[in-house]
């Protein structure tokens, strides 16, 4: 068993307006791909917030590379890569390709200094890694919904991360880009051996590649490998909805009542 | 035609006329694209209350106008990352509360003081040894500032969030931003008066927004067009016998409508259409 990179243990996470989760015990070893699922407003991303030491417990303990929250410094997030959710890029927003991904190496440069030869390569790698490393030059606001989140993608692995952190990176794109996304997700957690946290709320596109799902809404309601977890009193239990399970052969189908509507 | 410049006014006013509509437009950009207009806005408003109470008790204008708009920046700022108010609302408040301050001061004097009034709506061809050594000083120092700090602000500009995900000290950089944005305003305030300052701030970056998708080649731009602007400004306010803020801002404005009918982003998007 190899030591786990993040660890909560008993941790609540508040934000001044009130608690987001509760109670959260989990324990994310290196190398795993975990998909986080949970309804909208369900505490995915300060889950994510608390690993990046953004957001530090009230009660019980964080852990990431067995640094306390308060005690997690700039060298130490540089090695967390972060795709945070976004609605879409400013079309507008004056930036290339090539100036977004550098972004990614900027803590890493430190204050004062600018970027060298090696920060340029990785740069370059980074972009190849996700198949952009054509369009270096093109503006941000050019480029698909699908292939902003690749540009983004490498800029959070400029940084050389081994923990890459994705929030709702499939949202408002068409499916055939979403399974792009998450195949490109899961070949670089084989190619690169990094840790992955994938959050999302659309559990069919994630279920085949995680190895383990975490379904939270509020607090932790269970954590386990997809065929475990995913059964209908568990879903039913965080959607507060009708659930349907199928098990094929190609996997776990879940279809959750009308939550969209209401979402 | 080059008569002019053996005016020492003229020289003086055409150097302040370069530097501060450099100084402008490089932090304008910044100001565009966090959204920040208002509250540089509110910010010259409260730099003017400081030059009249300086003038009131007989202090220096500008270390009061300075203390005024760095304490009305550094509130709205800290209001707003503490999530009490939102900036455009705490920014109005204050906006109001150190302009009637600055009618209390004015209110307050024994007479008319028409020095005063010069801040209020500038005048560059007025500004003398002192003024330009101030402008020079702090103009150096905000300039460096930015060239030090360019990729850093340039990160939270586009993403605040994920620039301190990446371990970038992101709210001491924007609380830098925002002093370094009172200190501009401060130094043109002279030149182009408080209720003109903003349009040099805002409109050459505004222009330059319109022609770009590089925010390195967005500097550039916006830096043309502010020392484009201003010193055109100078120039027809002597030719003329114009008033030198009206001149420049107007000159400035001119030139952001030419960006906008000529922008080739917007070209691009009825194409698209």
């Amino acid at each position: 068993m190899k030591p786990p990179v993040i660890q909560f243990s008993d941790a609540t996470l508040a934000y001044p307006r009130g608690i987001a989760l509760r109670h959260v015990t989990l324990s994310i070893a290196q190398g795993e791909f975990i998909g986080i699922i949970g309804p909208n407003g369900s505490g995915k991303t300060t889950l994510l917030k608390a690993i990046l030491g953004l957001l530090c417990p009230t009660e019980g303990t964080v852990r990431v590379f067995d640094c306390s929250c308060h005690k997690l410094r700039c060298h130490h997030r540089a090695r967390i890569g972060y795709l945070p959710q976004k609605d879409q890029v400013d079309p507008d927003f004056p930036i290339t390709v090539r100036e977004t991904v550098m972004m990614g190496r900027y803590g890493a440069i430190g204050l004062l200094r600018r970027p060298s030869d090696t920060d340029r390569e990785l740069v370059h790698r980074a972009l190849e890694a996700v198949e952009m490393d054509k369009q270096i030059d093109a503006p941000l606001g050019h480029l698909s919904g699908g292939q902003q989140q690749r540009v983004l993608i490498a800029r959070a692995l400029a940084q050389q991360p081994e923990v890459l952190l994705l929030d709702e990176p499939t949202t408002g794109i068409d499916a055939p880009t979403q399974h792009s996304i998450i195949r490109l997700v899961s070949r670089l957690h084989r190619e690169m051996k990094l840790t992955i946290l994938f959050v999302t709320h659309d559990i069919n596109t994630i279920s085949p590649y995680a190895d383990r799902i975490a379904l939270i809404n509020r607090k932790l309601f269970a954590v386990g490998p997809p065929s475990e977890v995913l059964n209908k009193e568990t879903l039913s239990e965080i959607y507060g909805k009708q659930v349907v399970v199928t098990t094929k052969e190609e996997g776990i189908f879940v279809i959750v009542g009308d939550y969209h509507h209401h979402a | 035609m080059l008569e002019m410049l053996s005016y020492e006014f003229m020289q003086r006013a055409l150097i302040a006329a370069v530097i501060i509509g450099l100084l402008c437009s490089v932090i304008g950009v910044f100001v565009v694209l966090r959204n920040l207009s208002f509250i540089g806005a509110g910010t010259s408003h409260a730099a003017f209350a400081g030059v009249t109470l300086g003038y009131l008790v007989g202090v220096s204008p500008i270390a009061l106008a300075i203390l005024f708009s760095l304490s009305t920046a550094w509130t709205v700022g800290f209001l707003n990352r503490k999530g009490y108010l939102k900036m455009d609302a705490s920014t109005g408040i204050f906006y109001s509360l150190t302009m009637a301050l600055a009618v209390l001061f004015i209110g307050l004097m024994k007479g008319y003081n028409a020095e005063v009034y010069g801040y209020l709506f500038g005048s560059i061809l007025s500004v003398d040894t002192g003024d330009l050594w101030i402008i020079l000083s702090l103009g150096a120092g905000v300039l460096l500032t930015v060239y030090a700090f360019f990729k850093e602000f340039h990160f939270i500009t586009f993403d605040e969030e994920m620039a301190r995900a990446t371990g970038i000290p992101a709210v001491r950089l924007s609380f830098l931003l925002l002093t370094l944005l009172a200190i501009t305003i401060v130094i043109s305030l002279k030149a182009v008066g408080a209720i003109l300052v903003f349009a040099l701030i805002v409109t050459p970056a505004a222009a330059a927004y319109q022609l770009t998708h590089s925010m390195i080649r967005m500097f550039f731009y916006a830096a043309a067009i502010g020392i484009g602007g201003s010193v055109g400004g100078v120039l027809l306010s002597y030719w003329f016998n114009l008033p030198s803020g009206a001149a420049i801002v107007l000159l400035v404005t001119a030139l952001f409508f030419l960006a906008v009918l000529f922008s080739p982003k917007r070209r691009m998007k009825r194409a698209e259409i």
